[in-house]
């Protein structure tokens, strides 16, 4: 099959609330795809050019833009960035919090294909133009709303609370004092990362080992069981552009040293939190389909978890990154805290996890959660992560849920 | 360097608080809350709790009076004093500090505008060294600007010590300033709101206070207008600002730092802001819940109605900003001949000018002016703002167009010639609400 290359691309930056900026979506997507061309050596003429000959195609990633900013038909507004979309084909992705991930791959199989030479993918969310409560029960839709979400105070923290809940349940070996230390240890390590990257929301924000573990108290009261504030991502707004291309086109434009994509995993598990833990019965692990997507996505590279060198996760949630720490296979289920303790996965560590601060301590746009985890693995191995580069890194994964581990997509970056 | 212990004195003012907030948190070192009455001390605590959003730092927070600050300053690697905005009482602070500073320890100021070298000068001779002036911006949390000076007894050695401190430990932009009236973010941003002052009375007739801030609202790049800013801030402090650099400085705006007679008045009144219930502006609040936003009309002296004010230009801007179409927006602001667009030009172009001709001034290099200015107002900073018109237009020539006079008193080529790429982003400061 045909390689898929890496261009580059560009994120924008996490802390901004475009609400206040008195800005919508066209200036959100305007400022992002301005930067992402420009990263990538690519013009809107150069893309009027492809154009011409069908050569480039655009993939947008989005949630529910239809609920926070009443607009659908997101592949189409496009055009609205620029004429020189005008006839580029465009069509949008949609998997919860793994949306920009669906559009990846949808962007990856049409340049293996031979379809086209050029894939711009666009992830994006607008979240703070309703109060946090509204927007927690937008993204109700995310689980099985009828059952899950509606009518619940913010259903997605009470659902990760349970994740944690059945972690304990699952694992009766695991103390819960020593569980509950590790997702604060999870917390500080993903707020003290976001202080290196210069696009997180968080990097001016304070948080402690102390603060994290000090839950129910006022600033850190108590959001879904036994998960509080510190546990949790934040509502973010943001965009990230990522541009692949063909071989083909990589030798005609004399583009070298650029990464491939490697790998990938996508995988299903049951919509119904409730079904999701019955369906683990058999299984080590309590995601099992999201263990799955890495091991697809291990065979699919011909690598093995000693070859990662660095790993993007969805911390969407303290106990959502805690249960990735085994299925990336860094440890064996029900012992995931080890690595956090032993320090394997701080960012000095020998398999870091979330440099970029991760979505505790980067940002949670959700539909833009998996493009820009994708251009931070992007960055590590290409060494452009800046202050928080990582040393001496070759392959790096990443893992993209959508829902309550509903939704797994893995990718793996690497240079050739 | 080590810093486990820290006394703030003066922790119950609104500098004190939050500055002992970014100690006990970001620093997690004990620090010790000094104010002259115990109780209010105490009540302070749960206000730091809050700037900082975390109440694992309570535990760091140790209420004092000034009965103990002997004892206080005995334990600390670092005393940092923020009492009034008086030399007589800094002084007298810094000779009981003197007295029982640790000779490892570190001294500071966060004065806005007080000598840092006469404050120092009353410290024994071996302790000098150790002692800068350490100016945050409020609130800290979110504005990271750290001002820091050292005088002519500084340990260089100490110095850069306490910058890698305040730069690594504490998160701070670190900016070294010279000892001069109003340190550099100041020097620049009161230029610019008095001025703006000045305006509004010069063009009362025009509707004046309203009038200017709608000509130099948020579209300009910033999150507040001017004098918004100033009604914030308070006008006695923007007072103390200006005056003290109108008597202690000499350049070309020296002008501009003259406290308008109507301002004056205001002040004599006490409507002094936001905190004292009114001043440049005040809120009047109905029962019904309704809220009536006023202004001085300089005209009466009366408040009256915010105006709605139309200004073609302006609207246009801010439709573009709206869509991310900002070499648009520029062009409205470039090519338009209203008064209120040449109003407009005027301050943005001089706000270019002074900030370079400052940064020589009181900073050291021309990036100093950016820094202030973006993490201690969260203004577009001048670089970033020159950036932004350069893609509409040939900066230097707007400049000798609309700043004539400016051009004749510094020599504008030199000081363009320094003109560097911003680290900074305008796009994110040019907005398109009120």
């Amino acid at each position: 099959m045909d390689k898929v290359y890496i261009l580059g691309g560009a994120q924008t930056d996490f802390e901004r609330n475009w609400k206040k900026e008195g800005k919508g979506m066209v200036a959100l997507l305007k400022e992002v795809m301005a930067d992402g061309l420009e990263d990538v050596g690519l013009s809107f003429d150069g893309i009027r050019e492809l154009n011409k000959d069908n050569r480039v195609a655009c993939f947008i990633g989005n949630f529910i833009a239809e609920r926070y900013t009443d607009q659908g038909h997101l592949g189409a507004f496009l055009t609205e960035v620029d004429p020189a979309f005008y006839g580029v084909p465009s069509a949008r992705y949609e998997a919860a919090c793994a949306s920009s991930s669906a559009a990846i791959d949808a962007a990856q199989a049409k340049i293996q294909a031979g379809d086209y030479d050029v894939a711009i993918v666009v992830g994006w969310e607008l979240m703070k133009t309703v109060d946090p409560t509204v927007g927690g029960d937008f993204l109700g839709r995310a689980a099985y709303y009828e059952k899950e979400g509606k009518g619940v105070d913010l259903p997605f923290p009470k659902l990760f609370g349970r994740l944690a809940d059945e972690t304990l349940k699952k694992y009766p070996d695991l103390d819960e004092k020593r569980y509950m230390d590790a997702l604060a240890q999870l917390s500080t390590i993903n707020y003290g990362n976001a202080k290196r990257n210069p696009l997180a929301q968080t990097r001016k924000w304070f948080m402690s080992y102390g603060q994290a573990n000090m839950r129910g108290t006022g600033t850190n009261p108590f959001v879904g069981g036994r998960l509080a504030v510190s546990d949790c991502s934040q509502v973010t707004d943001g965009a990230v552009v990522v541009v692949l291309c063909s071989e083909g086109f990589a030798k005609e434009r004399g583009i070298k040293r650029k990464p491939i994509i490697k790998a990938y995993g996508h995988r299903v598990a049951p919509m119904l939190f409730k079904k999701k833990m019955a369906d683990n019965k058999g299984s080590g692990y309590i995601l099992p389909w999201t263990r799955q997507a890495v091991l697809d996505a291990y065979r699919r590279s011909g690598l093995t978890v000693e070859d990662i060198d660095v790993f993007e996760t969805h911390d969407c949630f303290t106990s959502s990154e805690y249960a990735a720490i085994s299925a990336f296979g860094l440890t064996e289920p029900g012992r995931e805290y080890e690595a956090i303790e032993s320090g394997l996965i701080a960012f000095s560590g020998k398999k870091p996890i979330n440099p970029s601060g991760g979505l505790i301590g980067c940002g949670h746009p959700v539909g833009a959660s998996g493009a820009r985890m994708f251009l931070d693995i992007y960055k590590q191995v290409t060494e452009t992560a800046g202050d928080y580069q990582v040393e001496n890194v070759k392959n790096g994964m990443m893992l993209n849920i959508g829902g309550t581990a509903t939704t797994n997509y893995v990718f793996v970056i690497g240079v050739e | 360097m080590n810093i486990r212990t820290v006394t703030v004195i003066g922790v119950t003012g609104t500098m004190g608080a939050n500055v002992a907030g970014i100690f006990a948190s970001f620093g997690n070192a004990k620090v010790y809350c000094v104010g002259r009455d115990i109780e209010k001390v105490n009540r302070t605590i749960s206000r730091i709790v809050g700037s900082v959003r975390a109440d694992a730092v309570a535990g760091n927070l140790i209420p004092a009076d000034f009965s103990v600050l002997e004892q206080c300053v005995a334990e600390s690697d670092l005393v940092f004093e923020s009492s009034v905005e008086r030399i007589d009482v800094k002084i007298e602070i810094a000779k009981r500090v003197g007295k029982a500073l640790q000779p490892h320890a570190v001294s500071c100021t966060g004065t806005s505008g007080l000598s840092i070298t006469e404050i120092a000068s009353c410290y024994p001779e071996d302790l000098r060294c150790r002692f800068f002036g350490v100016h945050m911006f409020n609130p800290p949390y979110s504005m990271p600007l750290c001002e820091l000076t050292p005088t002519v007894y500084t340990d260089k050695a100490v110095q850069a010590e306490l910058r890698g401190y305040l730069k690594e430990k504490l998160y701070r932009t670190v900016v070294e300033v010279k000892d001069s009236p109003a340190f550099l973010a100041n020097r620049i941003g009161f230029q610019f709101i008095n001025e703006a002052l000045q305006y509004a009375e010069r063009y009362k007739d025009n509707g004046g206070i309203d009038y200017i801030d709608a000509v130099l609202g948020p579209f300009t790049g910033r999150a507040m207008a001017p004098l918004a800013t100033s009604d914030f801030v308070g006008l006695d402090v923007h007072k103390a600002i200006v005056d003290n650099i109108l008597e202690n400085t000499q350049d070309y705006a020296h002008g501009t730092f003259i406290f308008p007679k109507f301002a004056q008045e205001l002040v004599a009144e006490k409507k002094l802001g936001r905190k004292s219930g009114g001043g440049l502006y005040q809120l009047v609040r109905y029962d019904n819940g309704l809220i009536r936003r006023t202004v001085s009309d300089i005209s009466t002296g009366q408040y009256r109605d915010v105006i709605p004010y139309v200004f073609p230009f302006a609207d246009k801007m801010k439709k573009y900003i709206a869509e991310g179409d900002y070499r648009k927006a520029f062009e409205q602001l470039v090519d338009n001949y209203s008064m209120e667009a040449h109003i407009c030009r005027h301050f943005l172009l001089d706000y270019i000018v002074y900030s370079l001709f400052a940064a020589k001034e009181v900073g050291y290099a021309i990036e100093d002016a950016d820094d202030v200015m973006a993490t201690g107002f969260n203004w577009c900073p001048p670089l970033a703002m020159y950036h932004a018109l350069s893609t509409v237009a040939d900066v230097p020539a707007l400049i000798r167009e609309n700043l004539p006079d400016v051009c004749e008193e510094v020599d504008i080529d030199e000081l363009l010639a320094g003109v560097k790429p911003s680290k900074y982003d305008y796009r994110l400061y040019f907005k398109s609400g009120w």
